[in-house]
């Protein structure tokens, strides 16, 4: 017995250094990739741009940091990944399994995630959260919107691009799901303008890993949309959370495969009833500050 | 030929980024009040789809056979009939929607957009046998870009907008398929072996001659 838990805390800590090397390579390749470097100035320059004090309504500026750093991250990511698959007869026979090289991979989506945060300050400099442009939200509802539109796609865009330079073999597949869901949030916000009270509308623009909570319209008083910016948090989260399980489910077998099914079923399950918390909570109708 | 050529091109990737087109286009038409963000998006789509239509996997052996580069251009130009007739399609369903739009610059939009993307394609096809996502993406940013960057509509719009100010997009195209047109008659008439492949061919048995890859092409 002595002699097991002597030799299992070696293979531990080997493992982990493994997965810590591993990490580090890929993030060094993640940061010198033009795509994201050209994500992170054009991000900045937006938060720079946007610094106006007479912006009326936060969502005319916090949709470019998840658009760039969250969609260009997801292709750069999805490239990232994709570039090792010519050498996978290679790679494929080391001693590292593919769900440890996956979450080397995942690991990466650390850096853009900074990168938020950092434009999420940058942000609140530049537009304080007690400002009027913020709508009729209270304070903490205020910091949830904007870690929702600013933060977490951050995160969950480059762990999208994970997940599907892992499963996808169509090199344009990243490309394609980000017009994709530049149209969807799109269509489902001016869907919203169109009826700011309906309930399946509300539904709707919050079924997507980016949604708007407020507009001007054709006035200088800012209108909040239904819905719960908190479990909208949420609901981002799990699906960082599903597209982090989908991405390590590659190639995983045994054990660890049913333990990754078993979690992204429960993450499955998480993810509805937050969607469901965030449709139905919030304002109850459309409320004009 | 003509049928072998067109046989081995990336259609599932032609068709199935058109089909993404078709389903963006449609609710653009459906959801009028959407039509003048999600049409542009349908559009640079099939500006995508367009620059699949020169990829070639094999390309290694196709690009040392006599069939010279500008007829296996014109062959897979046959494949833009795609994504046009699909945005030709999408414009028609708009404008029975009762899409109120200036019909004739977005036809031109739409042939711009096919265009530069097939444009995008030929030149990177020097370069490499499979330009497709490359070029597609690059394609696309460029086209997204007043979309994405609301400062760049200042200056330059790619998608007509209805009775709207600012800039016309019908130079911008006029301007673009000129140099499309020239990029493609330069990139398909004289190019060459992309310059990171080897130029040489090694000889397999002692005292062979060596055999450049132009030379063997002649050779037929």
């Amino acid at each position: 017995m002595t002699a097991t838990l002597a030799f299992g805390a070696p293979e531990a800590a080997v493992g982990r250094a493994t997965f810590a090397a591993l990490a580090a390579r890929e993030t060094r390749r993640f940061i010198v990739n033009p795509v994201f470097l050209f994500a992170v100035a054009i991000a900045g320059w937006t938060i720079w741009a946007g610094r106006d004090p007479a912006v009326t309504d936060i969502d005319t500026v916090n949709s470019y940091p998840a658009i760039f750093l969250g969609g260009f991250g997801m292709m750069a990511t999805f490239w990232l990944t994709r570039s090792m698959r010519a050498s996978e007869p290679v790679v494929g026979v080391t001693p590292v399994t593919r769900p440890t090289r996956t979450a080397a991979l995942c690991a990466v989506a650390i850096v853009p995630f900074a990168c938020g945060g950092v434009a999420l300050l940058g942000f609140l400099h530049f537009h304080p959260v007690s400002g009027p442009a913020y709508g009729p939200f209270s304070t903490s509802a205020r910091i949830a919107v904007l870690a929702g539109q600013i933060m977490v796609p951050a995160l969950g865009g480059p762990l999208l691009g994970v997940a599907l330079g892992r499963w996808v073999r169509f090199p344009g597949a990243a490309l394609v799901l980000f017009l994709i869901l530049y149209g969807w949030v799109t269509l489902v916000t001016i869907l919203a303008l169109w009826h700011p009270d309906s309930a399946p509308v509300a539904a709707l623009r919050l079924f997507a890993p980016f949604a708007f909570f407020t507009t001007t319209g054709n006035t200088a008083d800012v209108t909040a949309w239904r819905g719960s910016p908190w479990f909208f948090l949420g609901w981002q989260l799990a699906l960082c959370a599903i597209a982090v399980l989908v991405a390590l489910l590659r190639g995983a077998e045994g054990r660890v495969r049913l333990r990754i099914i078993r979690a992204l079923a429960i993450g499955l399950m998480v993810a509805l009833i937050l969607f469901a918390l965030a449709a139905t909570g919030g304002f109850p109708h459309a409320v004009t500050a | 030929m003509v049928g072998s050529v067109l046989r081995a091109g990336a259609w599932p990737a032609v068709a199935g980024i058109s089909c993404v087109a078709v389903v963006v286009g449609s609710c653009g038409a459906a959801f009028p009040p959407a039509a003048t963000v999600l049409l542009p998006v349908c559009f640079a789509l099939l500006a995508a789809a367009a620059a699949f239509t020169l990829d070639e996997p094999a390309s290694l052996v196709v690009d040392v056979t006599p069939t010279t580069p500008a007829r296996r251009t014109r062959i897979r130009a046959t494949a833009l009939l795609a994504p046009l007739t699909v945005g030709a399609l999408v414009m028609l369903a708009a404008a029975l929607r009762g899409v109120a739009l200036p019909w004739a610059a977005a036809g031109l939009a739409l042939a711009g957009n096919v265009l530069l993307g097939f444009a995008a394609a030929c030149v990177a096809r020097t370069r490499t046998g499979e330009p497709g996502p490359a070029a597609g993406t690059a394609v696309v940013l460029v086209l997204m870009a007043p979309s994405l960057v609301p400062q760049t509509a200042r200056w330059v719009r790619t998608f007509p907008a209805p009775g709207a100010g600012g800039p016309s997009s019908d130079p911008v195209w006029w301007a673009v398929l000129a140099v499309c047109v020239v990029a493609i008659a330069i990139s398909a008439s004289g190019r060459t072996l992309p310059r990171w492949r080897a130029s040489v061919v090694i000889p397999r048995h002692p005292g062979a001659r060596t055999v450049m890859p132009n030379q063997a092409r002649h050779r037929g």
